[in-house]
């Protein structure tokens, strides 16, 4: 009984997000830099996602976009940004964090994508990757989701602080495992997330948007 | 790794200026969680009676046939003794087989292989020698997954002849489920994914488990054609030139 009840209550809730963040694009009076990230195409598009940098400096109308495997400017990367399918909004900093988040990813991002692109692996690294260490070098508490597989990439064994800077983390190709405070608990079987968000709370499963339970922020 | 697979794209690209144009075949995924509770114990012993695992099923298969290929898997799940409170496992890697292809995307695959299985407290760790038979079978809405494995266990007494329904082999686990989702013939590949549900059954250690299984399942192929063809014939004029 208890093993159908563990099973019917994934099965109700699976591919659920509940307070999903908006795609509404702020508004230009202040510099915004958003995480998106974008499901590949189908029929791959429940269990893998692709990361992006959205950045639009106070007064401008265009996005200028990091990632890898493409960049440029766009006008909306908030709703469209073909290929990829089902764009969510993991963060956004706006004001003068947004500055700071503005001006270290312009440094930072076209190195890491550089290597990366030359690096291009699976599972890692490559474009989660690149928005993990994106993350962690500029300092940006956020998660990409467990549906970015790559983004626990460190190499052949790795240790540090979680991209949501609250946490810590220990990695092999094979294994490997999170635990922090806004991480939760989470567990990786070859890059196969699974575990427990504590805040916003949430089942974490390498599918769909990578959880079951409230949108992670 | 990267080292292993680039030599090995280097050494059927000097077989063959244009290797991949020989080959064809495809793959599928499971994300399974599968939840089971022992319903007959033909030992009288104290092992588990509710068991969950997690885990995925990656497999594949290629050839040059349209319809008989090379397979090769690997299934990995892990979770536990839910009345033992034990952490448990059953992971194999398949890299013998052969697949015989059905339709536009279905297929049959026949592996064997090597593996390990265990539970803390609940039932002793061993290597297993399994031999699977997978079937994946419609390509609309609805696809049929079976699967039916039976392993020879090498240490763990404890394991041993511990399947009552066949006497030819020590474990027995199989699982029949029905997919409802989506095909695609994106790109000229027909592919497809979806949730499915379906039941599952094993024998391990002289008990019987039967449960439920859900899960996530892609599957893409490429399109089966008759390769001994010359290209003219299979794809006009506009190859050839």
């Amino acid at each position: 009984m208890r093993a159908v009840v563990l099973l019917a209550l994934p099965l109700v809730a699976t591919g659920c997000i509940v307070a999903k963040q908006s795609l509404a694009m702020p508004g230009n009076d202040q510099t915004t830099v958003a995480l998106l990230t974008g499901a590949l195409g189908r029929p791959i598009d429940g269990i893998a996602r692709h990361p992006w940098f959205a950045v639009r400096h106070k007064g401008e109308t265009a996005w200028r976009v990091y990632e890898v495997g493409g960049s440029g400017t766009e006008a909306d990367p908030f709703h469209q940004h073909p290929p990829y399918l089902e764009p969510i909004l993991h963060a956004v900093w706006r004001g003068e964090p947004g500055e700071r988040a503005a001006a270290c990813i312009a440094k930072v991002a076209p190195g890491v994508k550089q290597q990366i692109e030359r690096d291009y692996f699976f599972p890692g690294p490559n474009s989660n990757t690149f928005g993990d260490v994106v993350l962690r070098r500029c300092k940006l508490a956020a998660s990409l989701p467990a549906t970015s597989i790559g983004k626990d990439w460190r190499g052949l064994v790795g240790a540090g602080i979680s991209s949501e800077r609250t946490g810590v983390q220990l990695e092999t190709p094979i294994l490997g495992f999170k635990i922090g405070l806004r991480e939760g608990i989470e567990i990786h079987v070859l890059h196969l997330s699974f575990g427990i968000d504590l805040w916003p709370p949430a089942i974490i499963v390498p599918l769909g948007p990578g959880r079951i339970g409230f949108a992670d922020r | 790794m990267r080292g292993a697979v680039i030599l090995v794209l280097l050494a059927t690209r000097v077989a063959s200026a244009r290797p991949f144009d020989d080959f064809q075949g495809g793959s599928w995924l499971h994300y399974e969680l599968a939840g089971l509770h022992g319903v007959g114990d033909a030992r009288g012993s104290a092992g588990a009676r509710d068991l969950v695992l997690a885990g995925f099923r990656l497999h594949g298969f290629v050839g040059t046939s349209s319809t008989i290929g090379f397979h090769v898997g690997l299934d990995a799940a892990a979770g536990g003794t839910l009345d033992a409170g034990g952490f448990a496992y059953d992971v194999a890697l398949f890299p013998v087989g052969v697949s015989a292809r059905f339709g536009r995307t279905g297929v049959i695959t026949l592996g064997a292989g090597v593996g390990a299985s265990g539970a803390t407290g609940t039932l002793d760790d061993a290597v297993v020698l399994p031999l699977e038979l997978n079937a994946e079978l419609g390509g609309g809405r609805l696809r049929l997954l079976a699967r039916a494995r039976t392993s020879y266990v090498a240490g763990a007494d404890s394991r041993q002849s511990a399947a009552p329904s066949i006497p030819f082999a020590d474990e027995l686990d199989a699982m029949v489920g029905l997919r409802v989702g989506r095909h695609f013939e994106d790109h000229g590949f027909p592919s497809g994914n979806g949730y499915f549900v379906g039941v599952s059954y094993r024998e391990l250690a002289g008990t019987r488990f039967a449960g439920l299984v859900i899960g996530y399942s892609i599957d893409i192929a490429t399109p089966r054609e008759d390769r001994s063809r010359p290209p003219e014939d299979r794809y006009g004029c506009a190859a050839c030139e």
